[in-house]
């Protein structure tokens, strides 16, 4: 039985179809070839001369491979969070209010999405330099540079992000929801927080994004003890790709598969009910 | 909008954590590079301040202006491309039935969490001369040649298969900006469009305009803020990029990104690169600036 | 070693036991660590557990991807690297802005066994800062069946002949140095118009459509990949695509090239800088140094170490160019900033041209 096709149903007109095909090809098809190419003898990803496995072996016993793993995932984490928070309440603190220096910090909030990655790396490296940020400090503290600089990168599209998911509400609905008595803080939470939900979580798919793929600023803010996952693969890649990155990534594509499955299978219920 | 003083304490709340942080570490670091670009060179390390404009003035050579403009114009193109694409994914993901929403998104975004440089190295592999693409064109090339063969018509298709230059050139560096910041414009796009108001689309096709029609007119505008600032994500940072034109432009692909970072690395000249990094800032704010401006100038209009 | 190594044990055996008050004493010996920079594949697979097994020295060891990203992060203070590796113009770059331990030769005895040749180059006469690791030339790498005849001179890539789209160059000053050696110059020259005649050579062979790209380090691949026929890139890295591919070869360009040598530093604020000492010295025992070299199939500088290797290896001019090569070939040199803004200046107007 096949309803026909309402108004609204873009998903399933042929031509969205088709262009959604399109995209998730030139999305997937680079992503398919290295996972092929973690599987291949040869040292580099040109010539497939063979399968192999051992390369998954040689990137699990690279414990300096792994650790600038684990160190990426905790700063993406950390910053993520962090820059959800910072930059949802700018964002809102910027569409709800007038006050004198508006524009100024409404400008100087987008420089950092401004400003070339290499000049803001340099500047952390002067900066941290310059006052005598403390090095050495024990894990994860010792990630503390780091992650600051990447808040700083982060907030900044979040905030733009919410802000123009802001755009359009309906403050007749903050109001009406304090006149029944509700405080600040319960209409913040019951009534602004849910409609800004959606742009919380594409800034935060955003600010995720840009904290595990950030080499540059990472790589002036970082020590001998804090590589990340980035960083190293930056050093090994100018040389030439070896399937070995191949397969650390791969490892990395499964645990991101996996850790969303379970977030999926978690947000179920709660789903049910809002 | 209200005024501050009614609730300075929430308004605080809201405003001094991303201002404080702001300002800490983001603007007082960027102050001494602000200081290089008035400095000079005492040696491989040493910068000294002498509010010399010498910097900015190298930095406005018709050799740096051109830079900007091939930057500007790589960087327009790839925003367009972006949006274009972007746009139904955003679409069709809002209007997906609700189960499928969050898989569709998560499908979008998955395959930025694998690193960039990584990415774009098995993309250089698709596309290079020998790669994936050429070998399937090459398949079908042979595949029309042994058909129009027997008909007499082989020698159409040319004696040998000419593999296509998909890399090393411009076109290419924009396909890689594409795939670097698409996710900056489908989030931002699937934010704003998620609380669409679906009635005001069903009355536009109820009063008889057509699916095209209320597209450009209900859908585009309503989504405006959504594109505002998804064209703001992707063609900003698209400016200062360089390692994209690093790997997959030609000759001619050298982007003001490039020479940037060349001042603060190789050249080791970082007078000249924070110059270059101030224009850009400079000429964003007042691109920015401008938007505002007009802006404010069209909603006293409408009032 | 041994000495060192017993004192390894005593050390151990102090702390094993709690003695707190030693502890003093053995911070005054450095605790047992290393923090090391390098390049990726530039070392031995099992070097660094070799030095551990003997030293009883943890060692972290990091990469990075160019001498210029080393220098742009050392050039605020040392985040705690006690052993770098650079290549030898940014070693004089470095001893000139005064980023480098003073070497202590008492410290490091196998630097006797660096041959004479590379222990005093202008850019640190006497090794007084950097301990020479390997060196490597510059060379034409091409494909033998795409190349009617074989390249003997940088008129191969910047002649008119060149072939059209087939030909990649590095991104870096180092083209600028090649041109320079093309036309009969030094590479060293502070000649502005020598400079000036190089880069209008290089925008006429640009203009020609001869480059197909600039590369970032990545030659040896485009070569392999088919990409281009003719590459400019270190003589190392297209010995090991020639491995991959039987097609592939290099030459040597008659009219003399870049001689890059990378060097071992200890980089000022290195937090253990007597271990850093033992890793220099360690790296170049013989046995040592000429495994690593069997391994990455770079030419090392080490006379005792060379001693070692395999008679096909040892006199094989496309892996130890001859004597005569060698002295054709220059050595880039850092001539204050002046003269390297005139280099960056000409490639970023080759680039943009």
């Amino acid at each position: 039985m096949r309803r026909p096709i309402g108004p609204l149903e873009f998903t399933r007109r042929t031509w969205v179809r088709l262009w959604l095909l399109v995209v998730f090809v030139f999305l997937y098809a680079p992503i398919v070839v290295l996972v092929a190419f973690s599987f291949n003898q040869s040292r580099r990803n040109i010539v497939w001369t063979g399968f192999t496995t051992d390369w998954y072996g040689r990137a699990l016993n690279n414990a300096s491979l792994i650790e600038a793993f684990v160190n990426s995932i905790v700063i993406a984490l950390i910053s993520t969070v962090f820059s959800v928070i910072i930059g949802g309440l700018l964002a809102l603190g910027l569409y709800r209010f007038r006050f004198p220096g508006k524009p100024v910090l409404d400008g100087a909030s987008a420089l950092p999405i401004v400003i070339p990655e290499i000049c803001m790396g340099v500047a952390l490296l002067v900066f941290y330099a310059r006052v005598g940020w403390p090095t050495g400090l024990p894990w994860p503290l010792n990630l503390s540079s780091v992650i600051i600089g990447h808040i700083v990168f982060s907030f900044p599209f979040v905030a733009v992000v919410v802000r123009a998911r802001m755009e359009g509400f309906d403050r007749s609905l903050e109001e009406a929801s304090k006149d029944l008595g509700a405080s600040e803080w319960q209409t913040f939470w019951n009534v602004t927080l849910p409609y800004m939900k959606t742009g919380l979580i594409a800034g935060a798919l955003l600010a995720m994004t840009l904290s595990l793929d950030d080499f540059v600023i990472t790589f002036f803010t970082s020590g001998p003890d804090t590589i990340t996952f980035p960083v190293k693969i930056y050093s090994m890649v100018r040389q030439s790709v070896t399937p070995e990155v191949n397969a650390a990534s791969t490892i990395l594509i499964l645990f991101t598969v996996a850790l969303t499955i379970i977030a999926l299978r978690l947000q179920k219920p709660s789903e049910g009910i809002g | 909008m209200e005024n501050w003083r009614q609730q300075p304490w929430v308004f605080l709340t809201f405003i001094a954590p991303g201002a404080l942080w702001l300002l800490l570490f983001f603007l007082i670091p960027l102050g001494w590079i602000w200081l290089f670009a008035v400095g000079e060179r005492q040696g491989p390390v040493d910068i000294v301040v002498t509010w010399t404009m010498s910097n900015y003035a190298e930095a406005l050579q018709p050799i740096y202006l051109q830079l900007f403009f091939k930057t500007l114009w790589i960087a327009i193109l790839s925003t367009v491309v972006c949006l274009v694409v972007a746009f139904p994914v955003a679409l069709s993901i809002c209007f997906a039935p609700e189960r499928y929403k969050n898989i569709l998104l998560l499908l979008v975004i998955l395959p930025f969490w694998t690193n960039m440089l990584i990415r774009t190295y098995a993309m250089i592999a698709m596309l290079r001369q020998n790669g994936f693409l050429n070998d399937g064109i090459r398949g079908v090339w042979t595949a029309i040649k042994f058909l129009l063969t027997p008909v007499g018509l082989g020698g159409l298709m040319g004696d040998q298969f000419q593999p296509l230059n998909l890399l090393y050139n411009n076109a290419a560096v924009i396909l890689g900006t594409v795939y670097v910041y698409l996710p900056f414009m489908v989030l931002p796009l699937y934010a704003n469009l998620e609380k669409l108001d679906r009635s005001l689309i069903e009355a536009s096709l109820d009063l008889g305009a057509s699916q095209v029609r209320t597209f450009f007119e209900v859908i585009v505008k309503l989504a405006k803020p959504g594109i505002i600032s998804g064209v703001i994500l992707v063609f900003i940072p698209a400016l200062g990029t360089f390692l994209i034109s690093d790997l997959l432009g030609g000759p001619d692909s050298q982007l003001i990104g490039n020479v940037i970072e060349r001042q603060f690395r190789a050249a080791n000249n970082l007078p000249l690169g924070a110059a270059l990094s101030f224009m850009l800032l400079y000429l964003t704010f007042i691109a920015l600036a401008l938007r505002a401006w007009f802006a404010a100038r069209g909603e006293r209009s409408d009032a | 070693m041994r000495p060192l190594r017993r004192r390894t044990m005593l050390a151990g055996t102090f702390a094993a036991a709690g003695v707190l008050p030693l502890s003093r004493l053995a911070h005054a010996q450095e605790e047992k660590r290393l923090n090391v920079y390098n390049w990726d594949t530039y070392i031995g697979s099992n070097t660094i557990a070799e030095f551990t097994d003997a030293t009883g020295i943890e060692v972290r060891y990091d990469l990075y991807a160019s001498s210029d990203e080393l220098f742009g992060k050392l050039r605020e203070g040392n985040p705690g690297y006690d052993v770098i590796f650079s290549s030898s113009n940014y070693v004089e770059r470095m001893i000139a802005a005064d980023m480098l331990v003073q070497l202590d030769h008492a410290q490091i005895p196998n630097l006797k066994n660096i041959a004479p040749a590379f222990a005093n180059q202008s850019y640190d006469p006497g090794l007084k800062y950097g301990a020479p690791y390997t060196y490597s030339l510059l060379v034409i790498g091409y494909r033998k069946s795409a190349v009617t005849t074989a390249p003997v001179s940088w008129d191969a890539v910047f002649g008119e002949g060149a072939p059209q789209g087939r030909v990649s160059l590095p991104n870096d000053t180092d083209i600028v140095r090649c041109a320079l050696k093309y036309l009969g110059k030094s590479l060293n020259t502070e000649d502005p118009a020598d400079i000036k005649a190089a880069e209008e050579l290089l925008i006429a062979v640009k203009k020609r459509g001869t480059v197909k790209i600039f590369a970032p380090d990545t030659g040896q691949d485009l070569l392999l990949s088919g990409e281009v026929d003719l590459a400019v890139d270190w003589m190392g890295d297209m010995r090991q695509v020639m491995a991959e591919d039987d097609d592939l070869a290099f030459a040597v360009p008659k009219e003399g090239t870049v001689l890059g040598i990378d060097c071992m530093c200890i980089p000022k604020g290195a937090p253990h800088p007597g271990n850093a000492h033992a890793f220099i010295n360690f790296i170049l025992t013989p046995e040592v140094h000429a495994a690593i070299a069997e391994e990455i199939q770079y030419a090392i500088p080490n006379a005792a170490a060379v001693e070692l290797l395999p008679e096909e290896e040892r006199t094989d001019p496309q892996v130890y160019p001859p004597q005569d090569v060698l002295a054709q070939s220059e050595v880039p040199a850092y001539k204050g900033e002046a003269v390297e803004k005139l280099f960056e200046d000409a490639l970023t107007r080759i680039l943009a041209a």
